[in-house]
């Protein structure tokens, strides 16, 4: 049973992001294989370099770097969204995969869920 | 064997983005089930031309669209399991 | 001792001293080993990394093991270390936050 975790909206502002790596980990912790896919404004919180001591929250960045420690299988961006946001290899954090979300990929997994 | 190839459980309203990118995706052989503000759909009359529709009881009570038009079944939370197990895969939008 | 909440956990991360630790630890009848110490020091390079405590015990064995290999990431010996919940009583003692998904 593979499941894909959907993230589409950008880091900061609400939780369900952070539902969602939850939700992930939590996968991870019981030995099921489960991938992160962001898409839309969700690309961004791949983006390498944030700051936020201004902000008073934790950095997801930082988050997500335990991602494979805990077994995350993969974390996949989308290569569309990721263009309309600016994002290219040089300032993805590393370990992200830009695959094209479309049916023919979640179709690879027996569950798709957001969070949120 | 599965009935249906993809179930896809929508609880966004018309309007969310996530509603129109699940329309997108919804193929012959696969089901749409509508929760929470996804039964909207039934309202807004855009119903989709492929795949079989259902609609979460209390959920359409709710927002007074009993007896909705269309090719709608309406089903109790006990069916939502079912359904599950009738497809191969889920999606929940 | 630097403020703490009602069970016991740091305020803030950064008032912790290796004499907070080991007063902590006396709380929990838990003289500190240099295998104790071992732990608590790899919680705090990956609190300091990750922005996180590790979520839940299954994680933190997980994240042992990632670092420190089968021996030390294991339950048992973890347990043998830390006993309750292990990685609850770990990250009391390496003045971090409690882990988000243990009870």
């Amino acid at each position: 049973m593979s499941t894909l975790i959907m993230i589409d909206q950008p880091p900061y502002g609400s939780w369900s992001g952070r539902e969602a790596l939850d939700m992930a980990f939590s996968l991870a912790a019981f030995d099921q294989p489960a991938s992160l896919l962001f898409t839309g404004a969700g690309v961004t919180w791949l983006k390498r370099a944030q700051d936020t001591a201004g902000i008073a929250q934790k950095s997801v960045e930082r988050n997500l770097s335990a991602a494979p420690i805990f077994g995350i299988e993969a974390i996949l961006a989308d290569r569309s969204a990721c263009q309309k946001y600016g994002l290219d290899e040089s300032s993805l954090i590393t370990g992200v995969t830009l695959v094209d979300a479309n049916g023919a990929l979640l179709e690879q997994y027996d569950h798709t869920a957001f969070a949120g | 064997m599965s009935s249906f190839d993809t179930l896809h459980i929508l609880n966004k309203s018309p309007e969310h983005p996530r509603a129109a990118q699940c329309l997108a995706l919804l193929s012959k052989g696969d089901a749409l089930l509508l929760t929470e503000n996804g039964v909207l759909l039934l309202s807004a009359g855009r119903l989709p031309a492929v795949g079989k529709v259902f609609a979460l009881s209390p959920d359409v009570s709710a927002r007074g669209l009993g007896n909705p038009v269309g090719d709608v079944t309406v089903v109790e939370f006990g069916d939502m399991v079912s359904l599950s197990l009738q497809a191969q895969r889920v999606i929940s939008w | 001792m630097p403020e703490r909440n009602s069970e016991g956990f740091l305020e803030d991360a950064q008032a912790w001293t290796e004499n907070v630790a080991t007063t902590i630890a006396a709380e929990d009848n838990i003289q500190l080993s240099e295998n104790h110490w071992e732990i608590i020091m790899f919680l705090r390079s990956f609190y300091k990394e990750h922005e996180m405590s590790p979520p839940s015990n299954r994680l933190f064995v997980k994240a042992v093991k990632e670092t420190l290999g089968e021996d030390k990431g294991n339950s048992i010996y973890l347990m043998q270390l830390f006993p309750g919940t292990p990685a609850k009583t770990a990250c009391r003692i390496a003045g971090l936050p409690r882990p988000t998904n243990c009870l």
